[in-house]
């Protein structure tokens, strides 16, 4: 299901390429058009987002999952293990500090701080070696999607820290599925208190990340 | 875990958020740190009456100064904890502020007799002030680190540094209590070498105590 705030990107010339022929149009004039399209529906739903609209939320991460890959794949190189660690740690930051964002400002510069900080972080922690798997020629001929990388720091490892309450929650919100409020009843506490956990459980997460490998 | 399950993850905890936290967040701090730095002032430097020096116009000299600065600060402190926004006029205001004041205090310099000229600036606590009100913004500054790490501050000695200014600041107000100068000269020298001492503090402190 796709939230109101995002819908199809507008073609850049309504009429197949007949533009082109009238409007000497840059390279530069794409890219910052394509930047005003992102700003436009990123704002919308993050703004949907932090009124509490979940589906805007969700719409708002998997639309910057796609920009955060191909920008930490740009500057660590693609194939790095170390893009979907950043690409999730970014994510992780967006969602906890998403209070920080004012409603004034625009929104794609305030994202593109963040990713910019989790990088220089993350390069700062030492943890930017570039690392290569040994692996055999299947590595390059794979027709394998490119698009999700592989984690080096697995999430589910440091979920494997969380205190058993919290983690049994986050399994049935995760593995099995379930809503939040779904969870909460099946665990036996209130939707408020699961919520909070919930909450808890990510800030742990996005802490734990950094001390990774420190 | 998958980059989707995540996600899945962190649409499940969109919780409403209200506007205005990071206001919030700074403003309890001030009053929290402010709080110390004022309990520390009648407990540690004994300043009883605490209001006595209120009745006096030089008083207020002191507290527009540095009250001014903290509000600037303040601002600052604000647009530096949450990223990708720009400075705008705080610095500038910052600046004009110890400039009125320079010329205040060079005024009251020029206009005593040549030999007393070095006693104007140094007045009786030359010696302390600085440091006390050093002192005074450490409170202040800590409750600040804590608020702006709760923030998202992306450039972490930037921070620091308008961290380090606001408890300055805030903690020169405070002293303004407390002390016996009247003179502007002495305020112009004294209270900004305090201020920008905690300034130094939060620049050199802040990409350790800030990182998130």
């Amino acid at each position: 299901m796709t939230a109101a705030c995002i819908h199809q990107p507008t073609a850049l010339w309504p009429n197949g390429s007949a533009w082109r022929t009238v409007l000497p149009v840059t390279r530069q004039t794409v890219q910052s058009q394509a930047r005003n399209e992102a700003e436009i529906q990123l704002r919308a739903c993050m703004a949907a987002g932090l009124d509490g609209d979940a589906a805007a939320h969700r719409q708002l991460l998997a639309a910057l999952t796609g920009h955060l890959r191909a920008y930490f794949a740009r500057r660590l190189g693609s194939g790095s293990a170390e893009v979907e660690d950043l690409v999730q740690e970014t994510l992780l930051a967006v969602h906890l500090k998403r209070a920080t964002w004012d409603r004034s400002q625009p929104f794609t510069p305030w994202a593109y701080a963040i990713a910019r900080y989790k990088m220089i972080d993350h390069l700062r922690r030492g943890r930017g070696k570039v690392h290569i798997p040994l692996d055999d020629a299947g590595a390059l001929f794979s027709s394998d999607d490119p698009e999700e990388g592989a984690v080096r720091t697995d999430l589910e490892r440091l979920l494997g820290q969380l205190p058993e309450r919290q983690r049994a929650l986050l399994e049935d919100v995760k593995i099995q599925g379930f809503s939040i409020e779904e969870a909460a009843r099946k665990r036996g506490v209130s939707a408020v208190s699961a919520r909070v956990m919930l909450h808890r459980s990510l800030q742990f997460l996005s802490r734990a990340v950094r001390h990774e490998d420190r | 875990m998958k980059t989707g399950d995540l996600i899945d993850l962190l649409a499940q905890d969109a919780g409403p958020a209200p506007p205005g936290y990071a206001w919030r967040r700074l403003s309890l701090a001030l009053a929290a740190g402010g709080a110390a730095a004022l309990l520390a002032v009648v407990f540690w430097l004994r300043c009883q009456p605490l209001l006595a020096a209120v009745e006096q116009p030089w008083f207020w000299m002191k507290a527009i100064y540095t009250g001014l600065l903290a509000v600037a600060g303040a601002l600052l402190v604000r647009r530096l904890a949450t990223p990708g926004a720009s400075l705008r006029a705080a610095p500038v205001a910052i600046l004009a502020v110890i400039v009125l004041m320079a010329v205040l205090g060079a005024a009251q310099v020029l206009q005593a007799a040549p030999a007393e000229r070095l006693a104007v600036v140094l007045g009786n606590t030359w010696r302390v002030c600085s440091r006390l009100i050093l002192t005074l913004s450490v409170p202040i500054y800590a409750a600040l680190v804590l608020a702006v790490r709760a923030l998202a501050p992306v450039n972490l000695t930037r921070a620091g540094a308008a961290a380090g200014f606001a408890a300055g600041a805030l903690a020169a107000t405070v002293y303004g209590l407390h002390c016996p100068e009247q003179g502007a000269a002495f305020v112009v020298v004294w209270y900004s070498l305090g201020i920008a001492a905690a300034t130094a503090l939060g620049a050199l402190t802040g990409r350790w105590l800030l990182r998130w």
